[in-house]
């Protein structure tokens, strides 16, 4: 039985359709990520399981009880913000037993409860500081220090990271993974990083424009993506995309092949699948991608994980892993 | 060491005299003011003024004397406090709802209460005169209270809305998803957070309530009479007291004086509407 069902949920802003009925069932314990280009939605959807955005269609069910029009401060969901929102009048301790202080718990619990939390969060030497002489990376750990300590039904997180540096995004990311295995409780991670979403989620969903493209674990959107669009948003550097007419013995039905960029092999001008010339070498140390334009204008990009010699205008032959063709339909659907 | 930097040039020089200038300009009738309370009526008149001359402190006497300034005084502290903290009370949710959760109209509505500002007040004296006489509230405390509430009441309304609007709104909504009532995000986060704003929005309406007349005059002379009513009493048609005129005028503004001393810093973060912080 599912724990978080969202039944054919809707959302407008005036004539604006922004959520057009997703249907969605989390289990307990769930890593959920919500994924998409920005104005996909999936902060208002977030916002609208939190309670703080109105659904206007559709129902939300919560371990068996409706909760479609109940009140955020009474749903028992945590949530993360992109800008932590820590109460800057509050020490770092008064902002973690917040939510257990206007529960009335008794202060000797409370005190335990931080003090769990801000261990496992390294923030025990910083208790008595107010956010404001916190680093972005403490803040954000006292944020999700907040969201812990009262053990909610589920966390939702709204691009937590964001905000940080590059090398402080990895770290926390772990943590984050860390907590979740520890703790196993529900989650919603809303991120446009699809890094973020490919490595913590259990099951992703990718979103544009209101409507769920594809949901899966992140091999199967990797692997097997539903359509041009999933195929294109995961992956980086994106699936190359070409017209079906490049190739013989094509069925009908399909108008265009996608290649990742792993999957192509570059080999002697004139034998291989596809014939063109390098325009672009990019060494990236581990790996270099080459950028190929086709025999018709069309650019591809290999990715190899060996370093290479070739040098812009070589004429290169590419070979296509046959068993890694995604094929699509004039609509964009993915033909298996 | 590093130089000081500032050296006399010409154009300081220039800038420095002008601002002088302009400062002892506006508080020009206020020194002369104060000057004036310490004469007597003949050495009041004299022309040209005289400078130099032996104090006295017979004006406040007679003035304490004539007219009952503790009564004065207390209208003006009624009236001042109740109204607002009456304003507050209803400015407050008023501001929160517009600044937090703002619907197509909330523009043109801050713009339609600011604009009851536009209108002379004298043009609506004759209706409320009706309306307070229908109640039996003329000469009442209770009047002027009603009536410096709703005068100030856009001004509040927008200082508070300008402040509240300054509070991330996620701050407010992390407190709900914290299973705050609207009544303990109010308590525990609007309120700390606001309290900076809400205390120079009462300040300013407290100066600007306490320093009214025109409706202090209108609708409560006698009895309600505030500050300001005993003030004008002695610029009567009958002739001028300049210096009871002043000394009266210096009994009625040095309690206020005195609290926006004390409060120089909250006030003129009101008077910015928020702008500097």
């Amino acid at each position: 039985m599912s724990y978080l069902e969202l039944k054919g949920v809707e959302k407008y802003y005036g004539d604006f359709h922004a959520i057009k009925g997703i249907n969605l069932s989390i289990q307990k314990g769930e890593f959920i990520v919500f994924v998409g280009p920005s104005g996909c939605g999936k902060s208002t959807l977030l916002r609208m399981i939190a309670g703080l955005e109105e659904i206007n269609g559709g129902d939300l069910v919560l371990d068996g009880k409706e909760i479609t029009h109940m009140l955020p401060s009474k749903r028992d969901l945590a949530m993360v913000f992109q800008s932590y929102a820590l109460y800057p009048h509050m020490t770092v301790e008064e902002n973690m037993s917040f939510a257990l202080r206007i529960q009335k718990q008794d202060p000797a619990v409370i005190k335990e409860k931080v003090a769990q939390a801000a261990d496992k969060l390294n923030l025990t030497d910083y208790l008595k500081r107010t956010p404001k002489e916190l680093s972005g990376g403490q803040r954000q750990r006292v944020a999700i220090g907040r969201a812990i300590v009262r053990s909610p039904k589920v966390f939702l997180f709204d691009e937590p990271l964001s905000n940080l540096d590059a090398a402080l995004r990895g770290q926390t990311r772990v943590e984050i993974a860390h907590l979740h295995r520890e703790l196993n409780a529900t989650s919603i991670y809303v991120t446009h990083d699809q890094v973020e979403a490919m490595t913590l989620a259990d099951r992703v969903v990718v979103l544009q424009a209101g409507v769920i493209e594809q949901v899966g674990t992140p091999m199967e959107l990797y692997d097997r993506p539903a359509n041009k669009f999933v195929a294109q948003f995961i992956g980086m550097p994106k699936m190359n995309l070409m017209p079906a007419k490049h190739f013989a013995n094509m069925d009908p039905n399909i108008s265009e092949v996608g290649v990742r960029p792993e999957h192509f092999t570059l080999v002697e001008a004139g034998s291989g699948d596809l014939q063109g010339k390098v325009e672009m070498v990019e060494a990236l140390g581990n790996e270099t991608l080459i950028h190929v334009e086709l025999a018709d204008g069309e650019m591809i990009i290999v990715r190899q994980y060996e370093q290479t010699s070739l040098r812009p205008e070589a004429p290169v032959g590419v070979k296509i892993d046959p068993e890694q063709v995604h094929r699509f339909d004039a609509q964009g659907k993915a033909i298996r | 060491m590093s130089q000081p930097k500032s050296k006399w040039t010409p154009g300081l020089i220039g800038r420095t005299a002008a601002a002088w200038f302009i400062a002892l300009l506006l508080f020009f009738p206020l020194i002369f003011m104060g000057v004036t309370a310490f004469k007597t009526e003949l050495q009041a008149i004299a022309v040209p003024s005289l400078w130099i001359f032996e104090p006295t402190l017979e004006n406040f006497e007679i003035v304490n004397e004539r007219s009952d300034y503790a009564q004065f005084a207390w209208n003006s502290v009624v009236t001042s406090v109740l109204s607002t903290a009456l304003g507050l009370l209803i400015a407050a949710p008023a501001a929160y709802s517009m600044a937090f959760s703002p619907t197509k109209g909330t523009n043109g509505l801050l713009l339609w209460m600011l604009s009851t500002k536009f209108m002379p007040a004298v043009g609506a004296l004759l209706p409320i005169y009706v309306i307070f006489q229908t109640l039996n509230l003329l000469d009442t405390k209770t009047a002027l209270v009603i009536i410096f509430t709703m005068m100030n009441l856009p001004i509040m309304v927008w200082m508070l809305y300008t402040y509240f609007k300054d509070i991330p709104q996620e701050i407010l909504e992390a407190a709900r998803m914290d299973g705050a009532s609207v009544w303990d995000e109010f308590k525990h986060v609007l309120l700390p957070l606001g309290i900076g704003g809400i205390a120079s929005t009462g300040l300013l309406c407290l100066v600007l309530a306490w320093n009214e007349a025109f409706w202090a005059l209108n609708l409560g002379a006698a009895e309600a009479g505030t500050l300001a009513t005993m003030m004008v009493s002695y610029s009567s048609p009958e002739g001028l007291f300049w210096s009871k005129l002043s000394a009266a005028s210096l009994m009625a503004i040095a309690p206020i004086v005195v609290l926006g001393w004390f409060s120089q810093k909250q006030l003129v973060q009101g008077l910015t509407f928020g702008a500097v912080k």
